[in-house]
């Protein structure tokens, strides 16, 4: 680095630092030094513990392996945990992060074990958090000489293990998937564990939302219908992190009532919040710094002042450009343990692992991560946590701040804003983040597809009987959709599976594609894999010349073998790293049906997506200047999906609008207010309902581009300019995004009308100015002056289409 | 339509442009009138992802005879006897790493199967069985014509086996003995071939012959050893369509064939475990002496 550089940032930075800060000394440093930058400071106030003694009804051996892992006595969630699952009753354990909810779980399930034999079956969203567990569980069962055999069953799991799994287990511990796919299917297999069934614990649920949330539901009725036939009925223990509906989210997921546990009895300290804007750097243009650049300057303050430090980052290629810069300044001297490391997908296992141990171990001194850390992966206890950018929703504001604070410290937690619209409108209204209740989780697990889905499933476990239901509804229309199909026989009253197929492997929870890529280093004649890239990640981060770092190490993709899953690279040193340019647009492959839509059309059928990077920006470190491009050429990513789209006709627009501009501005915001209505409407996820405004023939796509303007990208993946196109035909397309569709958008074409007409009525009842998040979406400072605003040229958008005025 | 429209209604109540109240789920007290998806719709949308188009088999004016005697709804029975003079009365079974079994004790055994898939959803439609019975080979088969019929085969199955029983199989070990496990499970009987001595003579004939033959298929150590060709053999892999197509109310001929497949499966079962049973004699001399 260049040595100016250097004393230029160790200058600002060290005239901040005194020595040892905790998190409010820090916090007021910091708000004395650059008041300007920081829009909003508050504190989140700490509480003293709650406590309780260990129940008198823990089996004694349990007693003696909690007290010699050092737990004498219960906070008074846990306790009260305890005692409704005592009492049979299905639990919810909702308290915030790090506040012991393992406990709530463990306690129950190891006396069940113990008392009377009985197994337990956990799922947890990812395997890394499924490892933790098990680990811990043998801690405890060590300490006290239990005799308890737990173990991760997983797609990793050897098939000779399986079996001894399968038979002796006495707590096994998965996700859904394997659920859905490896032991529903085969449950007799595992006769004697089901009809020994005692506890089913499912933590995070949180996570489980929108499909994949509604797919959860379907396979926990399958499960339920297993275990009918095993003659048990187990309990539920459910755990969430803070979210809007956490009761009704898990009575959602299980179909039956819960006692919520919400009162945290464990002691926390006081959390120092700031909300923090990069100064202006030219007021002209009204530029600001990058928040990349603040985020680097707070945490190398917080780590100097000796407070451990958690930076989240919202894409891997930024994680690993944080940690290069935090490790220019701490780990120059390369003789020394590393005391800056990223933690992100992406990395093989045992290189998390690794990094999750030293944080444990407190040799770490500072961590740079993507959501990838949001989850309760036990890293230890934090001071201070610096968000790179808004996380994009309340509640993962909130769990990623709870991952710091340990015991009665203060901490630190700092929100940097990127120039994205959505962080400027946060910074502007902070009480946006800290006086509306987090997200609801919502799904909506009857929705026909997807019930169709797993119907097809539970048909291949157990024969279904006339007149059975499953979840709410008779199952019969599916049944017979599926033998005209000739997957199920009808006899009589029973509907046997006949196909010779196995259903759940074609039917994935999530949408993600099979297909994991593995990238060998190949420097000096190695062979060694140092990552591994799901293939959603890999056309944007393994495309030739791409630089792909791992613990900010760059490596450069020489090859790419797309076919078979692997990149090769070679360690290099360049100054520069790379940033994929892509884009998606779609188009009609077939109409269902359409009908008028006021003065235009609204339609729904199929629809072609295609995502394609076309090239990449070399961005040099420090100075982030652009010094130069390379082509990409990779098949593109499609997708076949199901879309409801809207568009009015070329003559209709210009007579209305000013300009192109304007009509594609009113189009853009008109699909975000769309959006929103339809993400209600069908209790769906943003990621799972995708929106998109693009030429109505397919060839042009339209993104709003950093300035807040609607910006048209031309099927060569160049720019282009409204006026410039032959035909100019916006239209907004709502789209499931999942292979073949799972039936979101259907039911958005019959209710069309509703959804218009909620969609304008939100923009005529918002209270901003010119368009804010909770219409047509966060607006420029600059927008708010203009005179004719995103929210009308949008409700003009809305109006023509048919909604009432 | 109608009931869609009721449904979709419903959705609208629940999603309602913002109810006062989070949208209730789907525990809410659901109207207790069966709600029933228009199936035209359902097909459309499922069609959308897997257009399966499966032309169905037009049905011809063909036989729908099938052989053998009906011994409960649905169950038939079929059993044929064959004049074998060279038998042990002793196996020698240390080809398998076992002792030895007496000859009336052995129970060579093959089921077909609605496929490959496993799991719970893959049933065994035909089971067959010989054994040594009044000095010569007798061959019973028991197959379903219903689905109902199965825990009647399974229960005439069970009566076939002792505790003295010693199972002889091809590949049996790792595809029909867990296969009947799991039918079994499923129509909670007990499973009569759980801790029986199970010869599989898959793996001794790949340890004798992985390096002499192309593979060590059962049709192969069949022709190798016992020089039985198969002529108009139906493939074992048709045999879930031809089960399939007899059920749908097709002809039988094929299920006629699947029928004599597997008879001749278990009776090559039975030479197969003579010959190996000879292998203790002749383990002196190489295995060369077999045709390459």
């Amino acid at each position: 680095m260049a040595a100016y550089l250097k004393a230029l940032r160790a200058d600002e930075s060290d005239t901040v630092l005194a020595s040892h800060h905790d998190g409010r000394t820090l916090a007021h440093r910091l708000t004395d030094k650059y008041g300007d930058r920081v829009c909003s400071a508050f504190t989140v106030f700490g509480r003293e513990g709650s406590f309780a003694p260990l129940p008198g009804d823990l089996p004694p051996s349990l007693a003696s392996a909690l007290t010699a892992r050092g737990i004498e006595r219960l906070y008074s969630h846990q306790q009260e945990a305890w005692e409704a699952a005592r009492a049979g009753r299905h639990v919810l354990v909702a308290t915030p992060t790090a506040s012991g909810k393992t406990l709530c779980y463990t306690m129950p399930v190891l006396s069940s074990v113990l008392e009377a034999g009985a197994k337990a079956l956990y799922l947890f969203p990812t395997k890394a958090l499924a490892q933790d567990q098990v680990s811990e569980l043998l801690d405890i069962n060590r300490a006290g000489d239990l005799g308890v055999k737990a173990f991760t069953f997983d797609g990793d799991t050897p098939g000779d293990a399986r079996q001894a799994i399968r038979l002796h287990g006495d707590v096994v511990v998965s996700n859904p998937d394997m659920l859905h796919q490896a032991i529903l299917p085969h449950h007799t297999k595992w006769a004697q564990f089901f009809e020994n069934l005692r506890y089913v614990v499912i933590d995070e649920i949180h996570t489980y939302r929108g499909v994949f949330g509604s797919h959860l539901a379907n396979v926990l009725r399958r499960l339920k219908r297993i275990c009918a036939f095993y003659g048990v009925t187990p309990q539920f223990v459910l755990c969430s992190a803070t979210i809007g509906n956490a009761t009704e989210h898990a009575q959602a997921l299980i179909e039956d009532d819960v006692v919520t546990v919400s009162r945290s009895g464990a002691p926390s300290g006081d959390k120092h919040v700031l909300l923090w804007n990069p100064p202006v750097v030219n007021p002209d243009l009204g530029l600001r710094a990058s928040a990349r650049s603040q985020t680097n300057l707070i945490a190398r303050v917080a780590i100097k002042a000796k407070m451990k430090t958690l930076v989240f980052a919202q894409s891997r290629l930024m994680v690993e450009v944080l940690t290069k810069y935090l490790k220019d300044v701490f780990d120059h001297d390369t003789r020394k343990p590393a005391r800056i490391r990223a933690y992100r997908g992406g990395y093989l296992p045992t290189e998390r692992r690794d990094v999750e141990r030293q944080m444990r171990a407190g040799t770490v001194d500072g961590i740079v991560s993507t959501s990838a850390l949001e989850l309760g992966v036990d890293i230890g206890s934090l001071d201070a946590v610096v968000l790179n950018g808004y996380p994009g929703s309340i509640a993962a504001t909130w769990q990623r701040f709870g991952r710091a604070g340990r015991r009665q410290q203060p901490s630190l937690g700092v929100l940097v804003a990127t120039s994205a619209p959505l962080d400027q409108y946060l910074m502007r209204h902070p009480a946006f983040l800290t006086e509306a209740s987090p997200e609801h989780a919502r799904i909506q697990p009857d929705q026909p597809l997807i019930l169709l889905d797993h119907i097809r499933c539970a048909a291949f476990e157990l024969p279904f009987l006339a007149g059975d239901r499953f979840g709410p509804d008779d199952a019969e229309a599916y049944l017979q959709v599926l033998a005209e199909a000739e997957v199920l026989h009808q006899e009589g009253e029973r509907w046997e599976w006949i196909a010779d197929s196995y259903p759940a492997n074609a039917v994935s929870l999530r949408s993600v594609a099979d297909g994991n890529f593995v990238v060998v280093d190949r420097t000096e004649g190695r062979q060694t894999i140092i990552a591994e890239v799901d293939y959603s990640a890999a056309a944007l981060t393994l495309y030739e010349g791409a630089i792909h770092m791992i613990q900010s190490v760059p490596y450069q993709v020489e090859r790419l073998d797309w076919e078979g899953r692997k990149a090769y690279c070679t360690r290099t040193h360049v100054d520069y790293y790379t940033d994929a340019i892509d884009y998606t647009k779609l188009k009609e492959l077939e109409c269902f049906d359409g009908r008028n839509a006021g003065e235009g059309s609204a339609r729904h059928g199929e629809v072609h997506v295609v995502r394609r990077v076309s090239g990449y920006k070399k961005i040099r470190y420090y100075t982030h200047e652009n010094i130069g491009y390379g082509p990409v050429n990779l098949p593109d990513q499609e997708l076949h999906s199901t879309a409801v789209w809207w568009q009015l006709p070329q003559t209709v627009l210009d007579a209305a609008f000013r300009s192109r501009q304007h009509a594609l501005d009113g189009f853009l915001g008109a699909a975000y207010a769309l959006h929103t209505a339809a993400i209600v409407a069908v209790m769906a996820e943003p990621r799972d309902l995708q929106k998109a405004v693009g030429s109505g023939d397919g060839g042009w796509s339209a993104q709003v581009d950093a300035g807040g303007r609607g910006q048209i990208r031309a099927p060569d993946g160049g720019l282009a300019l409204p006026d410039a196109l032959e035909r100019f035909l916006p239209t907004v397309y709502l789209y499931d995004n999942f292979p073949g569709g799972v039936g979101l958008s259907e039911p958005l074409f019959q209710r069309a009308p509703e959804l218009l007409n909620h969609a304008a009525a939100t923009i005529r009842g918002c209270e901003c100015k010119a368009g804010c998040p909770g219409c047509v979406g966060p607006v420029l400072a600059a927008d708010e002056g203009r005179e004719e605003t995103p929210r009308a040229l949008a409700l003009r958008v809305l109006t023509l289409l048919g909604a009432s005025a | 339509m109608s009931d869609l429209a009721s449904r979709l209604a419903a959705l609208r109540r629940q999603a309602g442009v913002r109810a006062p109240e989070p949208a209730p789920t789907a525990r809410a007290p659901a109207a207790p009138v069966p709600n029933r998806p228009d199936l035209a719709l359902l097909r459309r949308m499922a069609g959308v992802r897997e257009r399966i188009a499966q032309p169905r088999s037009p049905l011809r004016a063909a036989t729908r005879d099938v052989p053998g005697e009906e011994i409960a709804s649905g169950l038939r029975y079929l059993e044929r006897r064959f004049q074998v003079t060279d038998a042990p009365a002793e196996f020698d079974l240390t080809f398998a790493r076992l002792t030895t079994a007496r000859r009336e004790h052995l129970l060579h055994f093959d089921t077909e199967t609605t496929g490959l898939a496993g799991g719970t959803g893959t049933r065994a439609f035909m089971i067959g069985a010989a054994d040594w019975h009044d000095g010569g080979l007798r061959v019973r088969q028991l197959y379903m014509t219903t689905m109902a019929a199965e825990t009647a085969m399974l229960r005439a199955f069970t009566g076939w086996i002792d505790a003295d029983t010693v199972l002889v199989s091809y590949n049996g070990k790792s595809y029909d003995a867990p296969l009947l496990a799991t039918r079994y499970r499923l129509a909670r009987m007990p499973n009569p071939l759980h801790g029986l001595i199970h010869v599989d003579l898959l793996h001794p004939m790949r340890r004798r012959f992985r390096q002499v033959w192309e593979n060590c298929r059962m049709q192969t150590a069949e022709r190798k050893l016992l020089r039985i060709v198969r002529e108009d053999d139906l493939p074992g892999s048709e045999a879930p369509r031809a089960w399939l197509t007899y059920l749908r109310g097709g002809a039988s001929t094929d299920l006629v064939r699947v029928a004599e497949h597997n008879l001749q499966d278990v009776r090559s079962l039975s030479g197969l475990l003579v010959e190996a049973h000879g292998w203790a004699e002749s383990d002196a001399t190489s295995p060369a002496g077999y045709e390459k």
